[in-house]
């Protein structure tokens, strides 16, 4: 049984055809993030918080959870069709987190309780101020933290419900050359940075069909980012500053949509040590049509600005196990593939992406019972992408690379 | 369990050493042709004139130099460049119509208006040097020059005519010719033509037609026998390369800036011109009306412009606005282009361009059509996230003498000519970074 089950992880490693994609972040829970972004079925800890709150009532107790990711993503662009120039995307470091604290509110509760703060949206990339796509974008990055109150309640044996609200916040920030160059033949430059408000919700039922079998069904809403009194500043030579606003400055409206997202998953106990989980996950990205700024004051030289984006909805395909190996410690393994919301037409170089594969493993470590120590190593890939932003006559070939390190720590009260 | 952590060890290590994207660009090809000794022929455009005069940043910026660097990608030489010392622009001699190059600066017009406008480059001079022939140095790549028509091309004796021939040129009997083929090339670019109708347009067509002054547009025949003639020398090497043909002189920013229906009055202004012209019967109405121009062959010797004519870059602004010109009296045709010369200038470029895809087709050489990409331009051109137009000075591709190119606009002149060479010669050399080079400069 034991070698069966060893084999069954084995090929699960190997054949980890796991399906995430654009800015979303996957990375909300430890042992999830470990199982190839899985966990709608089976509520492993407090992060069901996020991955179904219908799970939260289903655990053993009141727990907290914390965790945090380092992300470095490396995007590199070459010149199409014939490459003489490329570029990458400079190294740096950003860190995605999540807090978790909740569950039933005493032991053999039908009602659970709790809050949650993660961050499922964000991307980054600095391309520096001499690429040669500088007046598209040089430095972006967008940033959210979701706070959701949460509570559960377990109809019976088989079915749970839960239910929270989700308060988001964020910011942008933006940096651009603008080609307008002074008599050293330096660039405008353009900066643009606001924070950013949004509301939404996350639903879930969980069903614990048998001991052994569980399956999970999430929905989170879309969250429409809200930017309402960004500073945007432009930079740019003495003669036609007189065709900005005055001092270079002036305020933007922009916003940023957020997709809904509904997930479905199963997760089944092979044996006493393995248990096998995927999820099914459509992203409705269709949302995102535009990146728009609607500045204050519109002079001769600055219009409001409308970049279409038209990306399409996604369905992702997550799988992953957990392999007990002692009564103390567990290894995971998943995979996941992601394809892109994007059109090979409309890929700018501020939002890189590609179909997305993911490689993960992790391990969790318990002390006492109550305590778990947790780490995942998670590795995405995109293959070679050649794709366009036609409103911008820039194309080239792009390819995704980073490898997000995460670590964690929960106990149970 | 020991045997998981090895697996666990190993994944992890490669994961580490793959981290980062590996995607390379492809390893650019030669194709069918050989880059080895390059040579570019040609006038002002192929020497790097801009902004109204030849200095040395705007030779190194020139678009054959732009190309040879591409062009090492794939076995490309050394391309020497005949460089002028300084960066005011050569030669400085109001007599002979040459003066510094203009930059961008502030002036004062008749009304009392200061505004940003092309001013004449005022810094300290820079021209010694200059003139002396620099032949012992060549034999030069870039045999561009400036001013230089394709009926000139076998004249012995050129550069004791021109300048910028005689800086270069090994002795006052070598032909424009003699010098292309003394590098012995194995790769060319030929965009000859364009002054063989241009100073015609730019003396707002007052020379003749099938004449072989510089205001001329040149006879066809002498053309034909000229062009022919140095392809097939280029071909006779074993040479391949590209045709570049003739831009319609009508899409650049020199006849197009200055709006013809520039003079804008008012109900009064309207009945005073009216009646003051009553005896030739020229009408004028509230709100923009075109221009008044002399015209020999019209009643009384002026009339009215008509949609298709151009007022030329070069008119003086401060007559239009303060001197009646265009009104009181009529802009002096030298500053019009009018419907007829148009036509004149359209037939002779039509014909000439046929001549020059003649010689593409018979010797299997790219051609480069400047004519149609000039009028893309027109609807704008973006790379890499910048737009250019034909637009003067906003524009971006055109320097600030309205017939000239900015290194950027030179750089697309660039990407255009590699995208048909990589066509013809099944070549894969890679764009130029147009966005490494300068546009216009604001001070």
């Amino acid at each position: 049984m034991r070698k069966s089950c060893l084999l069954t992880a084995a090929t699960l490693m190997a054949a980890s055809s796991s399906f995430a994609g654009s800015f979303q972040l996957n990375l909300q829970g430890i042992r999830q993030t470990a199982m190839g972004g899985t966990g709608v079925a089976w509520p492993w800890d407090a992060s069901t918080i996020f991955f179904n709150p219908g799970g939260l009532s289903r655990l053993n107790g009141i727990q907290a959870y914390g965790s945090i990711n380092f992300v470095t993503p490396n995007a590199r662009y070459v010149q199409t069709p014939t490459g003489g120039y490329s570029a990458s995307t400079e190294a740096h470091t950003s860190t995605p987190f999540a807090v978790y604290v909740g569950g039933p509110l005493k032991k053999g509760s039908k009602l659970g309780i709790g809050v949650g703060v993660y961050t499922p949206f964000g991307s980054s990339a600095r391309w520096g101020n001499s690429w040669t796509g500088r007046y598209i974008i040089e430095n972006i990055k967008l940033q959210s933290t979701f706070i959701q109150p949460t509570v559960s309640y377990a109809i019976n044996d088989i079915i749970s419900v839960g239910a929270g609200f989700v308060y988001a916040i964020g910011n942008m920030d933006i940096e651009k050359a603008l080609p307008l160059q002074d008599i050293q033949g330096n660039d405008g430059q353009a900066a643009l940075k606001g924070n950013a408000q949004g509301m939404g919700f996350n639903v879930g039922v969980q069903i614990k069909a048998t001991e052994d079998l569980q399956f999970g069904i999430a929905y989170r809403s879309k969250v429409n980012m809200k930017v309402n009194d960004g500073d945007a500043h432009f930079t740019v030579p003495a003669s036609v500053a007189p065709n900005f606003p005055l001092n270079g400055a002036t305020s933007f409206t922009s916003q940023l949509p957020l997709p809904e997202i509904l997930t479905a998953g199963v997760g089944y106990r092979v044996c006493k040590e393995l248990t096998l989980q995927a999820d099914v996950v459509f992203a409705g990205w269709k949302t995102y049509d535009s990146l728009s700024f609607d500045f204050a004051d519109n002079t001769a030289a600055l219009k409001d600005t409308h970049d279409p984006r038209s990306y399409k909805n996604t369905v992702a395909i997550r799988i992953g196990g957990h392999y007990q190996v002692a009564s103390k410690f567990a290894v995971m393994a998943g995979g996941a593939y992601d394809p892109t919301p994007t059109q090979d037409h409309l890929v700018s170089p501020d939002a890189v992406d590609a179909n997305r594969w993911t490689l993960s493993c992790g391990a969790t470590y318990q002390p006492i019972p109550k305590l778990s120590v947790m780490a995942v190593l998670n590795y995405t890939t995109t293959a070679k992408r050649n794709a366009s932003y036609e409103p911008a006559g820039f194309g080239g070939a792009y390819q995704i690379k980073s490898l997000l390190p995460g670590i964690g720590i929960s106990y149970t009260f | 369990m020991s045997k998981n952590y090895i697996i666990t060890t190993i994944a992890t290590a490669s994961l580490l050493a793959s981290c980062k994207s590996n995607i390379d660009p492809v390893k650019p090809e030669a194709g069918a042709a050989d880059f080895s000794t390059y040579v570019a022929i040609g006038n002002s455009l192929t020497a790097g004139f801009a902004d109204g005069s030849l200095y040395r940043s705007g030779q190194e910026n020139s678009y054959p130099n732009m190309l040879a660097g591409q062009f090492r990608l794939v076995g490309g030489g050394e391309f020497k460049q005949p460089l002028l010392p300084g960066e005011g622009g050569w030669p400085q001699n109001p007599l002979i119509g040459r003066t510094a190059k203009r930059v961008l600066g502030y002036s004062k017009d008749c009304l009392g208006n200061t505004s940003l406008s092309p001013v004449l480059y005022s810094g300290i001079s820079d021209t010694a040097g200059s003139a002396r022939n620099m032949a012992s140095e060549g034999p030069f790549n870039n045999v561009g020059v400036p001013g230089i028509r394709c009926i000139d091309i076998y004249v012995a004796g050129y550069a004791a005519l021109n300048p910028y021939a005689g800086r270069f040129f090994k002795d006052p009997t070598q032909k424009a010719m003699e010098a292309a083929l003394q590098p012995v090339p194995t790769f060319f670019t030929m965009w000859l033509g364009s002054n063989d109708v241009l100073g015609y347009a730019t003396s707002g067509g007052e020379g003749a037609v099938e004449g072989i002054t510089l205001n001329d547009i040149s006879p066809a025949a002498i053309f034909k026998v000229n062009y022919d003639a140095a392809v097939k020398s280029l071909i006779d090497i074993g040479a391949k390369g590209v045709l570049i043909n003739i831009p319609d002189v009508t899409s650049i920013p020199y006849f197009t800036t200055i709006n013809p229906m520039g003079l804008n009055l008012t109900a009064t202004q309207a009945q005073q011109l009216t009646a003051a012209y009553s005896a030739l019967g020229i009408t004028f109405t509230e709100g923009a009306n075109y221009f008044v121009i002399e015209d020999e062959t019209a009643a009384g010797g002026m009339r009215k412009m008509k949609a298709g004519e151009y007022v030329l870059l070069t008119t003086p602004g401060d007559s239009l606005k303060c001197g009646g010109w265009g009104s009181l009296k009529p802009i002096p045709k030298s500053y019009v282009l009018t419907a007829d010369e148009v036509n004149n200038v359209q037939q002779a470029t039509a014909t000439f361009n046929r001549i020059i895809a003649e010689n593409a087709e018979r010797y299997g050489l790219a051609l480069m059509d400047a004519n149609t990409y000039m009028h893309t331009l027109q609807k704008g051109i973006t790379w890499n996230g910048v737009t250019y137009s034909p637009t003067f000075v906003t524009g971006g591709a055109f320097s600030l003498d309205g017939i000239h190119l900015t290194p950027r606009g030179y750089g697309l002149v660039a990407n255009e000519i590699i995208r048909v060479i990589n066509l013809q010669y099944k070549s894969s050399i890679p764009q130029v970074d147009i966005n490494q080079y300068s546009g216009i400069k604001f001070p």
